[in-house]
């Protein structure tokens, strides 16, 4: 059931609030009746840095932190530069946690990655599975700094009573996403190619892989936004 | 390439500025006398009241003020297990904040070289014995110390990252439980070699007929003499450069019953050992496989267990000016 009344009175900060997936949470929660929402711009808060967090939570006095940013690329981006997307997921995510203990914020909201998980779970990917394997090579910087704010909510809950969650959305699509050909994911590339074979009249496109390989797609409302992992 | 056969290297620490975190530490005074001893003319160990290496600011002034070649970086923030089940969450963040911004700004200041000390407490709650390197990600580590060692283990991560995407040379050691002379004795917080030491010492000067001792006495574990981690330490920053984490330890298995009996006869105790059963042992066994550190840089440990109990059962006993008869 959805819960307008939660929202009402509630100030929320949305980082990543306009991302992809970010969009449709600030809409989703003025849905809500949301009164006040505040998506912290990287022109003038780099939550990388404790003392623009600290001004942002000051500015914005959160009753809740959804924290839905992060910085990645796709798979080419990703293996360019692991170092940065390890340490700029990982620094802003430990220090935004932290400033909401001190800041007194109520309810942590962290957003985490399907990248998060070893390489090669069961299937179905079970929450139960995450810590047992290294990720993907490809993300795995990305994925293990991802992990750590689940860690530290853990931990925060144990000694503080800090209220936080953690949710892992597979990838997501829809209205939106990106349909940049060199660093999109599969299917805006396949909404693309095929309508541009239809306009161009192609007889036959190609298409990687066998096909038999599966995926689990979820509606860009509710996850984060596309994961390069897969 | 592997260096099975790496000598201690002097020259190499003649002209290098190195920085050791927690140098004032049970450890980190070990590997700094090492460092004197080799020839190094720098070093420079951070104290806390000067520089709060969770602070971003503290560590550009640390770095400024010491210019190093080397960081190694061996300052932890732990407790024992009462302190680490009620702290995860300051244990995690004091951790992870410190060593995230140790690399980064070691990277940004042009460091030649990171050594990462991390915890036996990285690995898994069940990992099979030996741990094995290549396990470190194959489960989540037993749950009182899973903060603090999930906070050090993210540094190798960043260390791997950082050397894929710069060619930042940093690499990651992973050291069993160490004792020895300078060891902490306080009953309170104490680990097991420290805590059987001192018991059985007052034991014997109070001529009590028995002590009794936790579990089975059938648990078996690895002991570590310090300066031979400190020694480890040296040769891999020497001559290691690969990201693959390694294990360091003395590679031999000992019961706690023979160890209880070991510490009897080096203390002189010649009470009854009553063994209480319904207290826990603990993980049943605990040691690591140190053949990657063998093959890479030639490490092995050099103090047997009876030689590193005699010398830490002397330092006791002179700090509590009890000469050994």
């Amino acid at each position: 059931m959805t819960d307008a009344t939660f929202w009402a009175n509630r100030r929320v900060v949305v980082t990543g609030g306009a991302s992809f997936l970010g969009r449709y949470i600030v809409r989703k929660l003025r849905e809500r009746g949301c009164q006040d929402v505040f998506v912290p711009r990287a022109a003038e808060y780099d939550l990388r840095e404790k003392d623009a967090i600290i001004r942002m939570y000051r500015d914005a006095r959160p009753d809740i932190v959804i924290h839905a940013a992060a910085r990645m690329g796709g798979i080419g981006a990703n293996l360019a530069r692991p170092g940065d997307f390890f340490y700029d997921n990982a620094i802003m995510g430990i220090q935004l946690v932290e400033q909401a203990r001190q800041f007194g914020v109520g309810k942590f909201v962290y957003v985490g990655t399907v990248c998060s998980y070893p390489k090669a779970p069961p299937v179905p990917f079970k929450e139960d599975d995450l810590w047992n394997g290294y990720p993907e090579e490809t993300n795995a910087a990305y994925g293990i700094a991802e992990r750590m704010p689940i860690a530290q909510l853990q931990a925060y809950r144990k000694q503080y009573g800090f209220n936080g969650i953690c949710l892992l959305p597979v990838n997501m699509y829809g209205p939106g996403d990106n349909f940049d050909p060199t660093t999109s994911h599969v299917i805006p590339a396949l909404i693309r190619k095929i309508s541009e074979a239809k306009e161009q009249g192609l007889r036959s496109i190609t298409v990687w892989g066998t096909g038999a390989a599966s995926r689990e797609f979820l509606f860009g409302g509710y996850g984060r936004r596309n994961c390069a992992c897969q | 390439m592997t260096n099975p056969n790496a000598q201690p290297d002097s020259a190499f620490w003649v002209t290098r500025r190195v920085v050791v975190t927690g140098g004032a530490g049970f450890l980190g005074r070990y590997v700094v006398k090492k460092l004197a001893e080799r020839g190094c003319q720098n070093v420079f160990v951070p104290l806390a009241e000067e520089y709060d290496l969770r602070e971003k600011d503290a560590i550009v002034r640390m770095y400024e003020d010491a210019q190093p070649d080397i960081v190694i970086h061996l300052a932890a923030i732990v407790g024992g297990i009462g302190a680490n089940r009620e702290n995860p969450g300051s244990f995690f963040y004091d951790n992870a904040i410190m060593g995230i911004q140790l690399i980064e700004q070691a990277r940004l200041h042009g460091v030649e070289k990171f050594v990462c000390i991390g915890t036996v407490c990285a690995y898994p709650k069940y990992t099979p014995v030996p741990f094995r390197e290549e396990d470190l990600w194959n489960g989540y580590p037993e749950e009182t110390n899973a903060p603090y060692g999930l906070a050090k283990k993210m540094l190798l991560v960043q260390l791997q990252a950082y050397r894929e995407q710069y060619g930042f040379d940093g690499i990651y050691l992973l050291p069993v439980n160490m004792y020895g002379p300078g060891d902490n004795f306080d009953p309170e917080t104490s680990h097991v070699i420290p805590a059987l030491i001192r018991r059985m010492s007052e034991a014997k000067e109070k001529g009590l007929e028995s002590i009794t001792v936790w579990g089975t006495g059938f648990a078996s574990r690895e002991f570590f003499y310090v300066e031979d981690a400190a020694e480890g330490i040296l040769l891999a920053t020497e001559h290691y450069e690969i990201p693959e984490p390694v294990n360091l330890g003395s590679g031999a298995e000992t019961r706690i019953k023979d160890l209880v009996e070991l510490i009897a006869e080096l203390v002189g105790y010649e009470g009854e050992m009553e063994w209480d059963t319904s207290k826990p042992d603990g993980q049943p066994r605990r040691m690591l496989d140190t053949t990657r550190a063998k093959e890479e840089f030639g490490f092995e440990a050099k103090i047997g267990l009876r030689q590193g109990l005699e010398r830490t059962i002397n330092w006791y006993e002179q700090q509590i000016g009890e000469p050994d008869d």
